[in-house]
C-alpha cells in the first residue's frame, strides 16, 4: 500500500531546449557586428555584463542571484581593451568549430587551442589560463548561452543513482542499474534527456560517504528517490542538472548537507545561485529546493550533543571575533534569501552552541539510522526548511 | 684724508710690472693653462666690443702657434672697424694702475686692465713687444707695441705703414707668451671660445689649434647687441671711494649739486633728508649708553630719523652743519664726509636703480646660440625682468636650456657673468647652487647626470658681486640666487612640457602598434566566425587605425631614450 507522501513530483515548467544552432547564431550575429563596424569606419566593440558584486543583485520575486544591467564596452581601438577583444574574437572563433563539429573541449583545451605566438612580437594570445577563463565567462555572460552550450566543460564532479533514464548522445541507461558507484555526471549535460523518470524527488547529498550510505541502505528504492552526491560544492553540471530535473521533469529538491556554515552555502548556492555565476542563476539556480538537514535541532531531538564538533574560530563576543566559523554564519545570516524565520533561528542556535554537526555524525545512532529513520521521517513530516 | 690721497698716488708711482706680478691672481695670470686663456679672453673681449660698437657683426680667428715648451704665439684677428694710428699705444698700453675703472656699465671686461694686461704679460714672460696690424680701410699700420713700466703708457717700439689694395679693415694682433700651455680642457681656450661662442651668436670664433686643426663657431644670428648704456650709479650700490673719486673729478659746483647730478634716484628732496640722516648719524655717535645708542640706530632704520634728531638737544645746530656741508664744492669733500654720506645711504630708502642699461643676450640669441654651437635635439631660453640685489645694483638672469641631440649624456652648466664664460670655481658659484637646488624629478629629468643636459646661466650687472679675487664665480647673494631658481625652474618646465609631449608622440607610435599586431590574428578570427576572407578584413582594420593615427609620424621617436 503506498504511503502519503508530502513530497511528490510536480507539473515540469521548462522543457528541454537545447539547440546548439542558437549559439553559432550569436556567435555569427556577433561577428558581423564588428566587421560591419570596422568597414564603416566605426571602432568595434563587445558589450559585456559586468563582473563581480558591484553587479549582482538579489531578485526577490524570483529568489535568485541575478546580474545587474551594468555592461562594459570592450573596444578593439582602445590600448587596455585591444588585447582582450581580439583574445574574445579567438574563443568566438574556437567556439564556433568546436560546436559545428560536436566536439567538447575543456578549459585547459581551449587555452592551449588558442594559445600561441603573435607573429611578429614576443606576445601570446593568451599567456596564462586565467587570461582564458575569464573570457570564456564573458562570453557566456554576452551571449547569455551557457559554457556547456559553447561546447566548454566545466569540472567534472559528483554522482547521481536512482530510477530514472537517461539518454546521453546514443547510449540509454537507467541510473539505479550501474552498480553502487551510481552514475558520473558529465561536465555538460545540457544535451541529456530523461525519457523515463520513475522517482517522486531528489535529494542532493553533500558528502559522497553519505551518498553511498543511502545507496547501500536502498534508500532510493525504498524511498522513490533519486540521490545526487555533490561531492563538497555542486559542480556546475550538476547544479544545472538539478535545476533540469526540477523545472523540465517536476521532481522536488530537498537538500541534505553537513550542519555548518559551509554545508549551509552548499544549499545556499544550489538554491540561490552563486555570485560569480550570478548571470547564470537563471539556468543553475532552483529557489524551490528545501533543506531537510542537518540541522541544529537535530541535536537535541536526535541525541546528538556527544557527537558535535566545536566551531573553528573566535566567536563574536570574544576579542578578536568573529573569525572562521563564527564569521562565516554571520555573513550568511546576512543574505537576503536566508532572512527568515527558521533559518536566523539556526544561525543563532549554531553561533549560541558553537558547534557543528556532521551528516556522518548520525552514524552514532546506527548505521541505518539515516535511511531508515532520520530522512523518510523528516521528509514525510514535511519538516523541511525553506 | 690726506693719507688716502698719498696712498692713491704711491700706487701710481709704484713699478707697474710690481703691481703687475702682484696682482696676478686677480688679473686672470696664474696657472700655466689659464694664463693662455685669459690672454685669448682679453683680446677677444676687445675685438666683441669694438665691432658691436661699430655695428659689424664679428669675425674673429683665434690662432695658437707652438714655439718651444710652453712657448706660444698668439694671434687674434678681427674684422672690427680699426684702431686709428694715434690711439694704439692708448688701446695697448694704458695700464689703469691702482683702482679698477669704475664705470658704472656693464662690461665684458671683468679685470679692469684688459689688453694691455695681456700686452704686459707676453712682456714679462718673452720679452717681446706685441704686434699689432690695423687699419680703418685706409693704410695699414703694423706697429710693435710694448708698456713703458716707467710711465705706465704704451709705445710704439716699431712701425711700418703698408698700402692696402684689398681695403681690409680690422685688426690683428700677435702676441709671444711663455710659460703657458695649451690644452683641451674645461679652463682651457678651446671651450673658453665655445662657451663666448654659445654667448655671441652673432659672432663667427673660429680657432687654429697648436697642431694645425681648425675649429669653426659659425654664427648663428644676424643682430649685433646695442652697447650697453652707462648708467648713473644708485646711492646704494657706491662705495666712499667711489664719491670721493667722482666727487674730485666732477664739474658741479656743489655737493649737493654733485649728488643730484651724478646719482640716479637722489632729487632735493633726498638730499634735504640726507642732510638730516647724516645729522642724525652724528648725534648718535655722542650717545654713551650702547644699548640707547642701538636702539637709535634701530629707529633710524626704520625711518623715524625727525624723532631721532628731536630726542637730542640742539639738534638744528648739527643741522645746519651739515646743511653747509652740502652747499661747499665738490672736490674739498672729505674721506670722512665722504664715509658719512655712504653711511646714511644705507639708512634711507630710495626707487630701485634703473636698469635700462642692462644688455642681455635675449631668449632669441641664446636659442641661436646653444643650438648653432651645441646641436641639441631642444633648446629653450629665459631672460628675466630686470632686478635689484643688496638694495641699489641692477641685475638681469638669463638661462637657457638645451637637451638632446649631439649633447653627450650628463649634466653640465654653461656660467657666464656678463657674457664672459666663467670657467673656474664652479662649485663655490651661485649658478652652480641654484642648478643643483632643482628638483629635476619634477620635471621629468629622472636621472640628472645621465641626461644630455646643459644650462647655460648669464649673470648680467654692472657690478658682478665676485667671491675671491679671480673673479671666476658668483657670489650667492639670495636676490641672485633666487631670481636663477626662478629662470631655471621656467625653462625646465618647458623642457618638462617637451618631453611629456615627446612620450606622448612616442606612445602614440606604441599605441598604434599594440592595434596593429592584433589585426592579424583578429582577421582569421572574423573569417572563421563570418566567412569574410581574412586578408579583406584585415584591410578594414589597418585602414581604420591608419585613419586613427594619421597625424603621428614614425620617424620621431627612434632616438628617445628610455631615461627621458
Amino acid at each position: 500500500m503506498p504511503k502519503r507522501k508530502a513530497i511528490k513530483r510536480e507539473r515540469p515548467k521548462e522543457h528541454f531546449s537545447y539547440d546548439p544552432q542558437k549559439v553559432l547564431r550569436k556567435l555569427e550575429e556577433y561577428g558581423k557586428r564588428v566587421l560591419e563596424n570596422i568597414a564603416q569606419g566605426k571602432n568595434p566593440y563587445f558589450d559585456i555584463p559586468m563582473r563581480g558584486l558591484s553587479n549582482v543583485y538579489f531578485d526577490e520575486k524570483k529568489r535568485v542571484i541575478r546580474m545587474g544591467d551594468k555592461l562594459s564596452r570592450r573596444y578593439f581601438l582602445n590600448v587596455a581593451h585591444a588585447r582582450k577583444f581580439m583574445q574574445t574574437l579567438l574563443i568566438m572563433a574556437y567556439v564556433k568549430r568546436l560546436v559545428s563539429e560536436s566536439k567538447h573541449a575543456s578549459l585547459r583545451e581551449a587555452y592551449y587551442a588558442n594559445k600561441h605566438t603573435i607573429p611578429g612580437t614576443k606576445e601570446n594570445t593568451f599567456e596564462d589560463q586565467r587570461e582564458s577563463d575569464p573570457i570564456i565567462e564573458d562570453l557566456e555572460r554576452m551571449l547569455g548561452v551557457l559554457r556547456e552550450e559553447m561546447h566548454l566543460t566545466a569540472d567534472r564532479r559528483g554522482y547521481i543513482y536512482g530510477d530514472i533514464v537517461i539518454r546521453d548522445g546514443e547510449d540509454e541507461f537507467n541510473t539505479s542499474k550501474l552498480g553502487r558507484g551510481g552514475w558520473a555526471v558529465p561536465g555538460t549535460v545540457e544535451h541529456l534527456q530523461f525519457p523515463k523518470i520513475n522517482v517522486d524527488y531528489v535529494l542532493v547529498v553533500e558528502t559522497a560517504a553519505m551518498a553511498d550510505r543511502l545507496i547501500e541502505e536502498k534508500f532510493a528504492q525504498k524511498e522513490n528517490a533519486l540521490i545526487v552526491a555533490t561531492q563538497g560544492q555542486a559542480s556546475r553540471g550538476v547544479r544545472r542538472l538539478i535545476h533540469r530535473l526540477h523545472y523540465e521533469e517536476g521532481l522536488p529538491i530537498i537538500v541534505f548537507t553537513d550542519g555548518d556554515p559551509y554545508g549551509w552555502y552548499i544549499y545556499s548556492t544550489i538554491k540561490q545561485g552563486s555570485i560569480n555565476l550570478a548571470y547564470l542563476s537563471d539556468k543553475l539556480a532552483t529557489p524551490e529546493a528545501k533543506f531537510v538537514g542537518m540541522t541544529m535541532d537535530d541535536i537535541k531531538r536526535y541525541g546528538l550533543e556527544n557527537v558535535t564538533e566545536k566551531l573553528k574560530g573566535i566567536p563574536p563576543n570574544k576579542k578578536g571575533g568573529p573569525t572562521g566559523d563564527y564569521k562565516r554564519i554571520i555573513e550568511e545570516m546576512d543574505y537576503p534569501w536566508f532572512k527568515n524565520k527558521e533559518w536566523q533561528r539556526q544561525f543563532k542556535m549554531a553561533l549560541k552552541m558553537g558547534v557543528r554537526i556532521e551528516q556522518q555524525a548520525l552514524a552514532n545512532k546506527s548505521l541505518e539510522f539515516v535511511a531508515k529513520e532520520y530522512l523518510p521521517e523528516k521528509i514525510n513530516r514535511g519538516d523541511l526548511l525553506p | 684724508m690726506a693719507e688716502a690721497n698719498q696712498l692713491f698716488k704711491e700706487f701710481k708711482i709704484q713699478s707697474v710690472s710690481e703691481f703687475f706680478r702682484r696682482n696676478a691672481a686677480m688679473l686672470g695670470y696664474t696657472g700655466k693653462v689659464r694664463s693662455l686663456t685669459t690672454v685669448v679672453h682679453e683680446a677677444v673681449t676687445n675685438s666683441l666690443d669694438a665691432c658691436e660698437e661699430a655695428g659689424i657683426p664679428p669675425y674673429i680667428r683665434v690662432e695658437l702657434e707652438e714655439l718651444g715648451k710652453e712657448h706660444y704665439k698668439v694671434i687674434v684677428e678681427d674684422n672690427g672697424p680699426g684702431i686709428p694710428e694715434k690711439y694704439i699705444t692708448h688701446v695697448f698700453g694704458k695700464m689703469l694702475a691702482g683702482t679698477k675703472a669704475h664705470r658704472n656699465i656693464q662690461s665684458r671686461g671683468q679685470q679692469g686692465i684688459g689688453i694691455s694686461g695681456a700686452v704686459m704679460f707676453a712682456q714679462i714672460t718673452s720679452g717681446k713687444a706685441t704686434r699689432v696690424i690695423t687699419s680703418t680701410g685706409e693704410e695699414i699700420i703694423e706697429a710693435w707695441v710694448k708698456i713703458d713700466v716707467d710711465k705706465n703708457e704704451g709705445k710704439i717700439v716699431k712701425k711700418e705703414k703698408h698700402l692696402n689694395p684689398k681695403g681690409w679693415r680690422g685688426t690683428r694682433i700677435e702676441l709671444e707668451v711663455k710659460n703657458v700651455r695649451y690644452i683641451r680642457s674645461k679652463q682651457g681656450v678651446y671651450w673658453y671660445l665655445k662657451l663666448t661662442a654659445i654667448a655671441n651668436p652673432h659672432a663667427q670664433i673660429e680657432l687654429i689649434e697648436p697642431d694645425g686643426k681648425l675649429i669653426v663657431f659659425p654664427r648663428s644670428s644676424d643682430d649685433v647687441p646695442k652697447p650697453p648704456i652707462e648708467m648713473k650709479p644708485h646711492p646704494r650700490g657706491v662705495l666712499t671711494d667711489d664719491i670721493y673719486r667722482m666727487a674730485k673729478k666732477t664739474r658741479r659746483n656743489s655737493v649737493k649739486r654733485f649728488l643730484i647730478g651724478e646719482f640716479s634716484r637722489i632729487s632735493e628732496k633726498k638730499v634735504d633728508e640726507l642732510v638730516k640722516y647724516i645729522a642724525a648719524l652724528r648725534l648718535i655717535q655722542t650717545e654713551k649708553d650702547k644699548s640707547v645708542q642701538e636702539q637709535l640706530y634701530e629707529r633710524l632704520m626704520k625711518g623715524e630719523v625727525d624723532a631721532v634728531l628731536r630726542s637730542f638737544r640742539g639738534y638744528t645746530k648739527v643741522v645746519k652743519q651739515v646743511a653747509k656741508l652740502m652747499e661747499k664744492p665738490p672736490e674739498k669733500l672729505t674721506w670722512g664726509e665722504a664715509e658719512e654720506i655712504v653711511e646714511a645711504f644705507k639708512y634711507m630708502k630710495f626707487l630701485a636703480p634703473p636698469t635700462h642699461g642692462l644688455r642681455p643676450i635675449g631668449e632669441e640669441n641664446i636659442e641661436k646660440g646653444l643650438t648653432g654651437i651645441l646641436k641639441p635635439e631642444f633648446v629653450t631660453a629665459v631672460t628675466r625682468p630686470p632686478k635689484v640685489y643688496s638694495g641699489g645694483i641692477p641685475f638681469q638672469v638669463e638661462v637657457g636650456l638645451a637637451y638632446g641631440g649631439e649633447i653627450p649624456n650628463g649634466f653640465e652648466v654653461l656660467r657666464y657673468a656678463n657674457r664672459v664664460p666663467l670657467l673656474f670655481d664652479a662649485g663655490s658659484c651661485v649658478t652652480t647652487l641654484a642648478a643643483r637646488s632643482i628638483d629635476w624629478k619634477r620635471y621629468r629629468v629622472d636621472d640628472l647626470e645621465r641626461t644630455p643636459l646643459i644650462l647655460m646661466i648669464n649673470v648680467i650687472s654692472v657690478h658682478v658681486p665676485y667671491t675671491g679675487t679671480g673673479k671666476q664665480s658668483i657670489a650667492s647673494d639670495e636676490d641672485i640666487y633666487n631670481e636663477i631658481r626662478l629662470a631655471i625652474m621656467d625653462v625646465a618646465r618647458r623642457l618638462q612640457t617637451y618631453l611629456s609631449g615627446k612620450h606622448r608622440r612616442l606612445s602614440q607610435v606604441k599605441r598604434k602598434k599594440t592595434f596593429q599586431k592584433y589585426v592579424p590574428e583578429i582577421a582569421r578570427a572574423l573569417s572563421i566566425l563570418v566567412g569574410v576572407p581574412e586578408e579583406e578584413a584585415a584591410k578594414y582594420f589597418i585602414s581604420f587605425i591608419e585613419s586613427r593615427f594619421a597625424d603621428i609620424k614614425e620617424s620621431t621617436p627612434s632616438e628617445v631614450s628610455e631615461n627621458a
